[in-house]
């Protein structure tokens, strides 16, 4: 559905995607992990094609952006604009008509008040629930489950899983590795622009275990706590 | 407290910097130009005074923002942010307060400072439920947004048309028209975050035509007030407000052309002074909206 070829992308002379291979597959879901800064998120917006870079990126569609919900890890939100009205604004950008939004508010949100003045997790879900309704084919979450209660953790996770049955592509970033081991196919493993690892599912216990021992070490201890 | 003013004076220099400007430069223009306005204002409508205090307290309530205020909270003793709002309040109105008191008119200027100080000492709720309904929610985001921030310079303008039938000022009814539409106007000069454009299935061309079309329709909206009366009390100038009238949309589509010429960068120096010439001489327009028409195509194209 996906092919990422030798993509590489560099902030002046700073190089934060090297070379990057990937495919993704129709009803599938991927999970992207890796420490802050491993390129995760710029990796995701040079997909959306919100940044250039060099190599190649094709897909089945024409146009894959128009067929892409992207959940960015801090969604903007005008300062005077309600929820009903942000999910009036993405569906207008897709030229899709939803006549009735609040039967279609599964997380419950108050959808008459400014978004702005929700919490994080609020405003999380009122972007995820946008970009549900935009009926894409192809959806990249980046960090969805930060902020989010935990009722609302088992509602996306079982989103995740609709999305893939009804054949669309999930690609997620988590540090919350639970998560990602109940929905994904496939996760690979990123550090420092590079992709260097990809594991299958029953391969996830294996790779949570590794990325504790790397990403902890011994590392507390300099803290010296007392 | 000290250094929360040297923090804002480096604020603002970043700001200048960043608008293209030389501090030197953006120093001396900027007085210039507020000299400038401040005359032409005073020159042209005779309410000038209450009209002038009502943008120095619009410049004010800036510094209310709820959440920069909850910050203030945070960091310094209730004594010291007292104190700091009341300061930064009056250097902000200062410009205003000295240009009034060079013009005698010392009842608004002293109203200006009581009020000045009476909204620093009230507590902005940070979690209010209500939610001004506008006729905009079917087509976010420029005129919603925009209208919930300015909708008092509405009925401003509302009440300028009002006016000028009362004294029968064809000038100020013009005025009351242009108010509006540079109301409508300035909700096109900061550019949106980038996702906001790329959620669209448009290419850069219809892109851009949907967003004139909503201008326009909204815009006549808000205009039709001031425009049913003009027309049944100016009759016979008819010809006149429609040249302004369509002078409005010549401007709304030149700032909506200019706003995304840079993209993905905000308006600065360049744009302003070819905008500032539009202004002062119109014939111009006609070569700076294919410019900055090409220029916006060119430019989202990258991203639609």
């Amino acid at each position: 559905m996906i092919s990422i070829k030798n993509l590489s992308k560099n902030y002046n002379k700073k190089r934060v995607l090297n070379s990057i291979n990937l495919d993704f597959e129709k009803g599938k879901a991927y999970g992207i992990v890796g420490e802050n800064g491993a390129g995760k998120t710029t990796l995701f917006r040079c997909i959306s094609g919100l940044e250039t870079y060099k190599g190649l990126i094709t897909s089945a569609f024409d146009k894959l952006k128009d067929h892409l919900g992207f959940l960015q890890t801090e969604p903007f939100f005008f300062s005077k604009i309600t929820g009903k009205e942000y999910i009036q604004l993405l569906a207008n950008a897709r030229n899709i008509s939803i006549p009735k939004i609040e039967d279609r508010n599964l997380f419950n949100l108050p959808l008459n008040q400014y978004a702005s003045t929700y919490s994080t997790g609020m405003k999380k879900k009122l972007a995820l629930t946008a970009i549900l309704l935009q009926e894409n084919d192809l959806f990249i979450l980046d960090e969805p489950f930060n902020g989010v209660d935990i009722q609302s953790n088992l509602m996306i996770t079982e989103i995740i899983k609709k999305l893939k049955g009804l054949g669309k592509t999930v690609i997620i970033s988590s540090h919350i590795f639970s998560t990602l081991a109940d929905t994904c196919d496939e996760i690979y493993l990123m550090k420092e622009g590079r992709m260097i690892k990809k594991v299958e599912q029953h391969d996830f216990n294996k790779l949570e275990t590794e990325m504790k021992a790397f990403t902890i070490g011994d590392r507390i201890d300099k803290l010296d706590l007392k | 407290m000290k250094d929360h003013f040297q923090l804002q004076f480096k604020m603002i220099n970043r700001k200048i910097a960043a608008f293209g400007l030389p501090l030197f430069i953006g120093y001396t223009i900027l007085p210039i130009v507020f000299i400038l306005l401040s005359n032409f204002l005073f020159s042209k409508i005779e309410l000038a005074s209450y009209l002038y205090g009502v943008a120095a307290l619009s410049l004010s309530s800036k510094l209310s923002e709820p959440k920069r205020n909850d910050f203030l909270k945070l960091i310094f003793s209730t004594k010291k942010y007292r104190e700091l709002r009341i300061v930064e309040n009056l250097v902000v109105i200062l410009p205003f307060i000295l240009f009034l008191i060079y013009k005698r008119v010392f009842i608004p200027t002293l109203a200006l400072i009581i009020i000045t100080i009476i909204l620093t000492l009230i507590n902005f709720n940070t979690n209010l439920n209500f939610t001004l309904p506008t006729p905009f929610s079917k087509k976010p985001f420029e005129f919603l947004v925009g209208f919930r921030k300015t909708f008092y310079l509405f009925l401003i303008a509302y009440f300028l048309t009002f006016m000028a039938l009362y004294v029968d000022n064809f000038n100020l009814a013009i005025f009351s028209l242009l108010l509006i539409g540079l109301i409508c106007m300035s909700y096109y000069s900061k550019l949106e975050n980038d996702y906001f454009i790329w959620s669209f299935n448009l290419s850069p061309k219809q892109f851009l035509l949907e967003k004139i079309k909503t201008c326009f329709i909204y815009f006549s909206l808000l205009s039709i007030p001031t425009l049913i009366l003009l027309t049944i009390f100016f009759f016979k100038d008819l010809n006149i407000l429609l040249g302004f009238l369509i002078l409005c949309y010549v401007y709304l589509t030149t700032l909506i052309f200019a706003k995304y010429s840079v993209f993905p960068n905000e308006m600065s120096l360049p744009q302003g002074i070819i905008l500032s010439i539009c202004f002062i001489f119109p014939p111009v327009l006609i070569a700076v909206i294919p410019y900055f028409y090409s220029q916006s195509i060119k430019r989202l194209k990258t991203i639609l």
